[in-house]
């Protein structure tokens, strides 16, 4: 699998710095993205998954700042860029669907409007071209009636319709990579299934990447091809998506898909992790799971454990992954 | 998927009046301005002040700073079917007087609102867009013209000017304009909280990760969305700058040359015993055309007021 990458993230931290303190948000994260792929990011609230996407296009909102790492797109550092070369590429060569589809488009105009902003801002278009244009983008996204459709408000639209609205624009100018933030988060199930159908099948048809933000094992286990599990501002296990839920070596991704429900699993309660996100400000020492953690003893508490090739593309950062690889998980052979 | 069968077909039902336009937020809020009888009675006291002002040459019996009353003895006549609201001491008809006043009334009005708004819009945006150092340095600015004195200001000013400057120069323009420069700082204020809200909101940052640049999200995005606010803050203005103005002239610092609702007050001021249809009627208009203004742009804060929502 020599597959080109498209997107690497190497060592990124992104801090902010808030009254109390400052908050580790993201503190060391390195991953990649491959040509035609879907990355799954996961991880709990908090653990610095958006601020890491966020990062990618440098729209770290403030007191935030990214304060080391590099960011490789298609084999420029895109850290090094001015903010005229990046506002060329958001949108344009990267494009992003937030998580709340009611609240990430401006109330005040009208859906054609927003569009043609977007195309008109990158492409050289007119404005009548570039209302074809947002018709056609508004079937490719399967919404009913795109003439009409297309003047409405955001107000007179479903949640699921304006996710949809969402993704038509963050699609408009064809981006080769598409970072989506929990984008079915706030839909209900049904819908929920419809937008997920809708963006794999796009990815297909466009032949683009994607980055794919969310807490739900469900949604990474059928559209990514790999996952990346994020704790507390870095990543604890990197693999593909079969890998991740059969073969989970960190005890965060394993107490994660213990706490997952499924159908098959025969009896018992759902497994819950003890505590909750540690503070970002004074993080745990070495590992922060080891708090949480039931391999944890004083090498965990004192390194940092570095993100290691533990077998060909599957990488763990953890002292004990050579133990914890050996007990099996107790119940993830579900989804 | 399923839906796909549907991709092409037309509506079931061609609806060409559907077509070309969804409900705006403007559509909105004109349908809940319009139940609101008292912002209609205000848009029709303005809108009959803006028809004064129009037609004022139509409408006044009599020409400008003509004194029909002089020669034939009529001065301080009281209200009658040929001076409708009296004449004054020089035997002005108070009537025409109180019409053509309309015309200043609302220049002083619209022209100080402009110039105060477009500085306030200007400087609240960026002020609170951009925040941090920036916004410090404009708001300790907008502070020092907050705890000004500022009608003393004004009057000192007037008075230094018409002594010092040709005439013409201590006019009415002027008097709009420094009204206008000195009343600014609030509404700035109010400006620069609302788009500290506004930025804070998911799709500015949308329209930051699609490539959007600065003074587009100000301009574009964040404008739009303050734009009630402006809205109602400029009625607000236009009635301040309309009392600001026939407060300066009350007191003699105005326009001797001009006819305005304030001077004439000034001039009634000596004979309010004996006559007292010169204040009354030009006081009357003063009070009228600020209720209505205030009264338009508290139905306008209803009318748009996002969070209203029914």
């Amino acid at each position: 699998m020599a597959q080109k990458e498209i997107l690497r993230i190497e060592n990124l931290r992104t801090y902010f710095y808030t009254w109390a303190g400052v908050v580790k948000a993201v503190d060391g994260v390195s991953l990649d993205v491959r040509e035609g792929e879907t990355l799954g990011l996961v991880g709990e609230s908090g653990s610095g998954k958006s601020v890491t996407a966020l990062s990618i296009l440098s729209i770290v909102p403030r007191p935030g700042k990214i304060i080391d790492g590099k960011i490789i797109y298609k084999g420029e550092n895109l850290l090094d860029k001015t903010e005229k070369d990046l506002q060329k590429i958001r949108g344009k060569e990267i494009g992003y669907i937030f998580q709340d589809p009611a609240t990430s488009l401006n109330p005040v105009f009208s859906i054609a409007d927003q569009l043609i902003e977007v195309i008109r801002r990158h492409q050289d278009l007119s404005k009548k071209e570039a209302i074809e244009k947002a018709i056609e983008l508004f079937r490719l996204v399967e919404i009913p009636d795109p003439e009409i459709k297309i003047w409405n408000y955001p107000h007179q639209l479903s949640g699921g319709m304006k996710q949809r609205m969402a993704i038509a624009r963050a699609l408009s100018c064809q981006p080769s990579l598409l970072l989506a933030d929990e984008p079915t988060t706030n839909l209900d199930v049904t819908i929920q299934a419809q937008i997920l159908e809708l963006m794999k099948n796009l990815k297909k048809k466009l032949g683009m990447s994607m980055i794919l933000i969310t807490h739900d094992m469900g949604v990474v286990a059928s559209v990514a091809d790999r996952i990346s599990v994020m704790y507390a501002g870095r990543i604890c296990e990197s693999a593909d998506t079969k890998t991740i839920f059969y073969k989970p070596i960190h005890p965060y991704t394993k107490a994660l898909l213990e706490a997952v429900p499924s159908i098959t699993a025969k009896k018992g309660k759902l497994r819950i992790i003890p505590g909750s996100i540690p503070n970002l400000i004074t993080p745990p020492s070495g590992c922060r799971f080891h708090p949480r953690c039931d391999f944890a003893d004083s090498i965990c508490t004192s390194e940092v454990p570095p993100l290691l090739e533990i077998e060909p593309d599957h990488y763990v950062a953890c002292h004990h992954a050579k133990e914890s690889s050996k007990v099996a998980p107790k119940r993830s052979q579900a989804s | 998927m399923k839906r796909k069968k549907n991709e092409n077909s037309k509506p079931p039902f061609p609806n060409k009046n559907q077509k070309s336009r969804g409900v705006s937020q403007w559509n909105i809020a004109w349908r809940r301005f319009k139940r609101n009888k008292a912002a209609l009675a205000g848009a029709l006291i303005v809108g009959f002040i803006i028809f004064l002002a129009a037609f004022d040459a139509l409408i006044a019996p009599y020409p400008p700073n003509a004194t029909p009353g002089f020669y034939t003895g009529e001065a301080r006549t009281p209200p009658s079917l040929k001076y409708l609201f009296g004449t004054d001491y020089l035997g002005h008809d108070v009537f025409s007087q109180v019409v053509y006043g309309a015309k200043a009334a609302l220049f002083v009005g619209f022209g100080s609102a402009a110039i105060a708004m477009s500085l306030a819009v200007v400087i609240g945006i960026i002020s609170g867009y951009y925040g941090g150092f920036i916004d410090n340095i404009m708001m300790r600015i907008t502070e020092i013209f907050l705890v000004i004195p500022f009608l003393l200001i004004l009057l000192v000013f007037l008075r230094v000017f018409s002594a010092v400057a040709p005439s013409g120069v201590g006019g009415l323009q002027t008097i709009m304009i420094m009204i206008g420069l000195f009343s600014w700082a609030a509404n700035a204020r109010i400006i620069r909280g609302e788009v500290l809200r506004v930025k804070e909101s998911e799709f500015i940052e949308a329209s930051k990760a699609l490539g959007a640049s600065r003074t587009r999200i100000m301009f574009r995005h964040i404008f739009p969305n303050v734009l009630h606010i402006i809205i109602v803050l400029t009625t607000l203005m236009i009635a301040t700058a309309i009392l600001v103005e026939a407060a300066i002239s009350f007191l003699g610092f105005g326009d001797a040359a001009a006819i305005t609702w304030g001077q004439q007050l000034q001039k009634a001021n000596e004979a309010v015993k004996e006559a007292w249809w010169e204040g009354v009627f030009p006081g009357l208009f003063i009070t009228l055309l600020v209720l209505g203004f205030s009264l338009l742009g508290n139905g306008l804060r209803d009318a748009l007021d996002p969070r209203l929502r029914e």
